[in-house]
């Protein structure tokens, strides 16, 4: 029997989900709603009595001081004269946190568990006051702001409509699917006939991997052993197995590729065997093995370095921008819940101690005629939520992020998100980095059910809907079950009780059992033991599926009760699925028919590399040359309207609604000085609280150099890195990189990606930039991603679909211990009468800077980087921070000293007086230039007069001037040639600086 | 004898580390202790009790996802269970914090404000008026009339919210009795030592007379949405290296790890246990 409970706030009290709705309806749709008020509807598709239901509402559901509670309508209670109800809920299949934790807290408090077919489904009722709202207005909201098709499904009624005594009736997003679990079993005759296979089953093989697939199967002793088993040519299972682990997403075939680059300026010719291992692998490799502070790279989850002498950090990052791009919330909620799970399964298991974001999007108020699947407005929303949730809820410090705008970006939006965990360097006297599995022991699945999710990934939306069919395809992330996980594994390993661990993301168990079984040469597993969210999904899908908050351990036989209890207490769900062998084989099973049969080593060999043409041409023969600009004569009205510009304008609203705080590591914040709105430079976190050592992070993007050249991008990227890491107190010498790279499709085609070459060549500059880098400055690719195909055809007004590709974008995160926390600094200015200094040489490299950017101009001299004198100048600041000697850092980068210069100033609440005449500069260059330069290599730096003398002689040869003075007041003063150029005082700075979004709350 | 103090953990919270921490540097005995081995689980008979302890943190987080209000579920789950051994341990003077998430467990829980000594939900955390998650500093002005223990010997303090649902709300004859009874020990002021008169940011969620925390008529049990075991070193306030620098300008050196006034609360706590030991 189905009942439905409504709650809403006592009408009596303001409802801030209400006006919020309001505002966003009048902002976004210039819709007028005169009141808004928001009802919690909860389901309830149980064998309750109405006793229980009631206990249930009154004790557990309904606040009996701010909330009213109903199993019939409250409308008219809480809003008579409402004008319309418009009512949002899930589809069937899509994760429902709140009914999952109404199912927990009903249990306990009514002493009695759930069936499988008991459930609860959360909806919500929106109850508008807008007597102006037509059904077209109604339904755009529905869909537009409060819903997403891909995963809701909405209901909107006029007042005159309404039924007063059933309101919106009971609707039960029941999962049917009326389906016998089958093993197909499949003969394959011809490359023709799989490549057939292929399309219809959306397995993307590749043309040149069929051939080896086929050769496999068809190979008499492969044919022999398979026949013992009762099988023949492949299945089902096998076939979408392979599919997953040989996907780019997974197998990372475009990185591993072989390159043929040309520069056709010059006819040189370069062959690049494989981007990856000359790029990436080898100076890692180099690298790691001269420096024993670098434990673990470039095979687990994540990346491993030493944090202390006891204690090492694991990082890593990855993005998630499809389903963000289709569903923002679920997309990017997953996505960071998601990769924490990456270094919970690093090593033995770390525990997370921080998160960071990038959201790369549209203009947030584009209007142009682009009409893409969300407008960037809703798709930075729901971005921001789901980190929020994602991140807040998993109890995890979300240290700092980086949004940025480009047209480019209505193609894809990018959604990068990283994660930091700590670790003891051993684990029961053993190094806690390593794992293996042996023979005998079981494989245990711990964490959420497996449903039909992210199936296929999107080809499943083009499916047709019914009202029980699973919309399972685009998830939501749930950060609660995945912390009680994360504090049960914790305890597990504290106990010496796991072998192996790692996670379930791309390819789910195919990937976690597939590679678990490498290690011990085998594994036996009943697929039809793996909890399902609903009946009906075949073996296969049950293989691939990639429900979230879920990993695969390893554990001995004898430890299984003890787990087992320990899983219970937490309320987490384990279950032994199988057994690791030493058999070779991987053997799958569904209940007793075996429905996969292979070597473990099937994926690892034998398939073709991809190959790629790359065509470079260089940026001053693409016709790129530098603007022709003459001095402002108001400076100080250009330096505002930068500071208001999309790109350099306060965060602020973003980054407090993250907890950034949470377990009280907090030691640099992501914002600077008393007005908390000025980004710092980098987090500095000290995640143990009885250790003294610290952890630095910061990530860098720097986009617009990449339309100049794609390795002055990366360089410059690495050497802002190194430096914001230095700024804080972070030890240069154990700086770790991580690259995420987000790339347009590379390969050429005529028709589809006529620019092809030309990207092909863009990624192979940009990994050679990483390579010298990497070397130059010394430091190792801790962890790093890749995401292709960042593409879209976005339809305009007239439905002509263009290609929109994102520009090559790659963001670079450093990570670096603090050994002591009294080096950290921060960047705003500390005390009146300090020096003003500004560390390295400004050059005339204004090209993809921000100030051509904000004027429609590219350029052409992007920042040129010396990384070595940059990692000289980076050990010298942080010596003199050893010592005391600068009251604050900031990096001279984006916007150039001028901005630095107003984040200073806005962050301090202090004066600053300061003269181009001195600054260490080449010849030639204008106060504009001179203030918008991006020379990298730079720092502004504030010291105390008495010890300047101190720090000139700590810099030796590096370029070095005084620039002026901090002073009392809070007015930022630039002279040039004897004369002021330019005077603000902070509050009218801080006013362009947080303009834009300062309403955003 | 030392002072015993149990920080709860499990189903989503997640200050506990750092409460624990705090707790010890403050001269306690501390243990994060799983809610499971409080009140047992399915096939799991409870292992420990408040009996064994002289102090019981709820500390932030967010029970059970927070998804039916701020720690409802988690005050339902230690009614159902733990109702006998908390009235024990109430008798036996046992101190009682909540902080944010565990604030919120203790106004469902009833142990908040416990006008004339009896459980009740008379108070109320609602959403924030500002509709959002707030990580922001904020300003607490103490109470010197309050029975409040924690907050002995403290006149204002900075620390951080960090909440999305902070907004206290009582009925009127419920405000009035926390106020004749001076239980509102903390308010959020306006930065410059005066109340915030309601005005966002500096009352950041909205709250009825900025009340930022309140206590129970002994004085033994305090809830408070800021988190005070944010602010346990200098070095986790926003502008600590411009403390630092200006101390140094006058001949002070000042250290990351120089204790904070937030572990003033805990110090209070196991001073106030240690008497009723």
């Amino acid at each position: 029997m189905a009942s439905r409970l409504e709650i809403g706030l006592r009408p009596q009290l303001p409802d801030p989900q209400g006006n919020g709705l309001r505002q966003r309806a009048k902002n976004y749709f210039k819709i007028a709603i005169e009141e808004a008020r928001v009802l919690r509807v909860l389901t309830f598709d149980t064998a309750l009595d109405q006793a229980q239901l009631d206990l249930a509402a009154s004790k557990i559901f309904t606040n009996p001081v701010t909330e009213l509670g109903s199993f019939g309508p409250l409308a008219a209670q809480v809003l008579p004269g409402f004008d319309w109800a418009l009512w949002v809920g899930f589809k069937p299949g899509v994760r429902d946190n709140e009914g999952a934790t109404a199912i927990e807290a009903m249990t306990d408090a009514l002493g009695r568990e759930f069936g499988p077919d008991e459930a609860v489904y959360s909806s919500r009722l929106y109850l508008l006051k807008a007597p102006r709202l037509n059904a077209e207005g109604a339904e755009a909201l529905c869909a537009e702001l409060l819903a997403n098709p891909i995963i809701q499904r909405w209901r909107f009624i006029p007042a005159g409509e309404w039924d007063q005594n059933e309101g919106i009736g009971i609707i039960i997003p029941k999962v049917a699917l009326h389906h016998e679990p089958v093993i197909e079993r499949i003969e394959v005759r011809s490359d023709a006939e799989l490549m057939e296979l292929s399309d219809q089953r959306s397995l993307f093989l590749n043309a040149a991997d069929i051939p080896v697939i086929r050769a496999y199967f068809d190979n008499p002793d492969v044919r022999k052993k398979r026949a013992e088993m009762g099988l023949a040519g492949p299945t089902d299972v096998e076939l979408e197995y392979v599919s997953q682990a040989r996907s780019d997403h997974c197998n990372h075939n475009t990185f591993g590729g072989r390159y043929s680059y040309v520069d056709l300026a010059t006819g040189q010719k370069m062959e690049i065997k494989n981007l990856f291992k000359e790029c990436i692998k080898a100076p890692t490799e180099e690298l790691a093995s001269q420096k024993d502070w670098v434990v673990s790279v470039l095979w687990d989850n994540a990346g491993v370095a030493k944090l202390d002498d006891a204690f090492n950090y694991a990082v890593t990052g990855e993005t998630h921008n499809s389903p963000s791009n289709m569903e923002a919330y679920g997309g990017s909620i997953t996505g960071i819940v998601g990769v924490y799970r990456d270094p919970m399964g690093t090593g033995l298991g770390s525990k997370l101690c921080a998160g960071m974001w990038g959201f790369c999007v549209g203009p947030r108020d584009y209007d142009g005629e682009l009409k893409p699947l969300l407008h960037p407005r809703r798709l930075l929303d729901g971005l921001v939520e789901g980190v929020r949730d994602g991140g807040n809820k998993s109890g995890i410090p979300t240290a700092l992020g980086s949004l940025i705008f480009d047209p480019r970006y209505l193609g894809k939006c990018l959604v990068f998100v990283s994660a930091v965990g700590v670790m003891p360097a051993d684990v029961g006297g053993k190094p806690s980095h390593l794992k293996e599995t042996h023979a005998g022991e079981l494989v245990i699945m711990c964490g959420g059910r497996v449903g039909a999710d992210g199936i296929h990934g999107v080809t499943a939306s083009s499916a047709g809907f019914s009202d029980s069919t699973p919309a399972g395809h685009v998830q939501i992330g749930d950060p609660y079950t995945q912390k009680k996980m994360h504090d049960f594994l914790l305890e597990a390993r504290d106990e010496g009780l796991i072998r192996f661990i790692t996670d379930n993301g791309g390819g789910g168990l195919s990937s976690s059992v597939g590679e678990s079984a490498r290690s011990s040469r085998g594994a036996d597993v009943d697929l039809a033991k793996v909890p399902l969210k609903y009946d009906g999904l075949d073996p296969w899908q049950i293989w691939v599926s990639e429900s979230q908050e879920r990993m695969t351990v390893a554990i001995a036989p004898q430890d299984e009760a003890r787990f087992m209890e320990l899983s219970a207490k937490h309320g987490v769900e384990s279950t032994v699925i199988g057994r690791y062998t030493d058999s070779g084989m991987l053997r799958l099973s569904y209940n007793d028919e075996t429905c996969c049969y292979v070597d473990v080593d099937f994926l690892e060999s034998g398939f073709p590399q991809w190959q790629f043409e790359a065509q470079w041409l260089p940026p001053a023969l693409r016709g790129l040359c530098e603007p022709v600009l003459s001095e402002p004569t108001d400076h100080a009205g250009l330096l505002l309207e930068l500071l208001d510009s999309p790109n350099l304008c306060s965060r602020e609203w973003i980054n407090r609604q993250f907890d950034h705080e949470v377990q009280g590591a907090s030691v640099i914040k992501p914002f600077a000085g008393a007005g908390q709105i000025v980004p710092s430079e980098a987090a500095v976190l000290q995640p143990l609280l009885e250790r003294g050592a610290g952890l630095a992070m910061t990530q860098v993007f720097l986009i617009e150099y990449g339309d100049i050249d794609t390795y002055a991008m990366v360089a410059a990227e690495m050497d802002e890195g190194l430096r914001r890491i230095t700024a804080v107190g972070g030890d240069p010498e154990q700086i770790g990189g991580m690259d995420n790279f987000c790339w347009p499709s590379i390969q050429y085609d005529a028709k589809t990606n006529p620019d092809g070459k030309y990207k092909a060549a863009q990624l192979v500059r940009a990994c050679w930039a990483l390579r010298d880098g990497c070397l130059t400055a010394g430091i190792p690719l801790l962890s790093g991603k890749d995401s292709m195909y960042v593409d879209g055809m976005i339809p305009d007004e007239n439905g002509l679909r263009r290609r929109i590709s994102g520009p090559p974008t790659m963001m670079f995160t450093a990570t670096a211990p603090v050994h002591d926390l009294a080096a950290c600094q921060s960047l705003e200015p500390k005390v009146a009468g300090d020096e003003i200094w500004v560390l390295g040489l400004t050059k005339d490299e204004l090209g993809g800077g921000a100030l051509y950017n904000h004027l429609g101009y590219v350029g052409l001299n992007a920042p040129k980087t010396d990384l070595g004198a940059t990692k000289k100048l980076c050990l010298a600041v942080s010596r003199a921070l050893q010592k005391g000697l600068m009251a604050s850092v900031c990096v001279a980068g984006r916007g150039g000293l001028a901005y630095g210069l107003a984040r200073m100033a806005m962050a301090g609440g202090l004066g600053l007086n300061v003269d181009l005449d001195g600054l260490a500069a080449v010849d030639g260059l204008s106060a504009l230039q001179k203030l918008y330069s991006e020379s990298c290599g730079r720092f502004i730096v504030t010291v105390d007069p008495a010890r300047s003398a101190e720090l000139r002689a700590l810099l030796g040869d590096i370029p070095a001037a005084c620039i002026g003075l901090v002073q009392a007041g809070e007015d930022l003063v630039i002279n040039s040639g004897g004369k002021e150029i330019l005077r603000l005082g902070a509050n009218r700075m801080t006013k362009s600086f947080t303009r834009r979004f300062g309403g955003l709350v | 004898m030392s002072v015993r103090a149990l920080v709860l953990t499990g189903f989503g919270l997640n200050c506990d580390f750092e409460t624990a921490h705090v707790l010890r540097l403050a001269g306690a005995e501390a243990q994060r202790v799983h809610i499971s081995d409080l009140t047992g689980a399915p096939g799991i008979a409870p292992s420990r009790s408040l009996d064994d302890y002289n102090i019981v943190v709820f500390d932030g987080g967010f029970a059970w996802g927070d998804d039916h209000g701020a720690g409802v579920i988690l005050s339902t789950r230690l009614k159902n269970h733990m109702g006998d051994q908390m009235q024990r341990f109430l008798e036996r003077g046992g101190l009682v914090l909540g902080i944010c998430n565990g604030f919120q467990a203790l106004v469902n829980f009833g142990l908040l404000p416990m006008l004339g000594g009896t459980w009740n939900r008379k108070v109320a955390l609602a959403a924030n008026d500002c509709g959002n998650f707030q990580d922001r500093w904020v300003e607490l002005l103490i109470n010197p009339e309050s029975p409040c223990v924690f907050t002995k010997g403290l006149e204002r303090l900075e620390v951080p919210i960090r909440h999305g649902e902070g907004k206290l709300v009582a009925d009127d004859d419920t405000l009035a009795e926390i106020e004749g009874l001076g239980l509102a020990a903390v308010r959020y002021g306006n930065g410059k030592g005066k109340i915030a008169g309601g005005k966002w940011p500096h009352n950041p969620n909205g709250s009825m007379n900025d009340i930022a925390g309140i206590c129970d008529p002994t004085g033994r049990v305090f809830g408070l949405m800021p988190h005070p075991e944010a602010y346990y070193r200098l070095s986790q306030h926003p502008t600590w290296t411009a403390i630092r620098e200006r101390a140094r300008r006058e001949g002070r050196e000042l250290g990351p790890q120089d204790e904070g006034p937030g572990l003033k609360i805990f110090r209070n706590a196991v001073a106030a246990a240690r008497e009723a030991l």
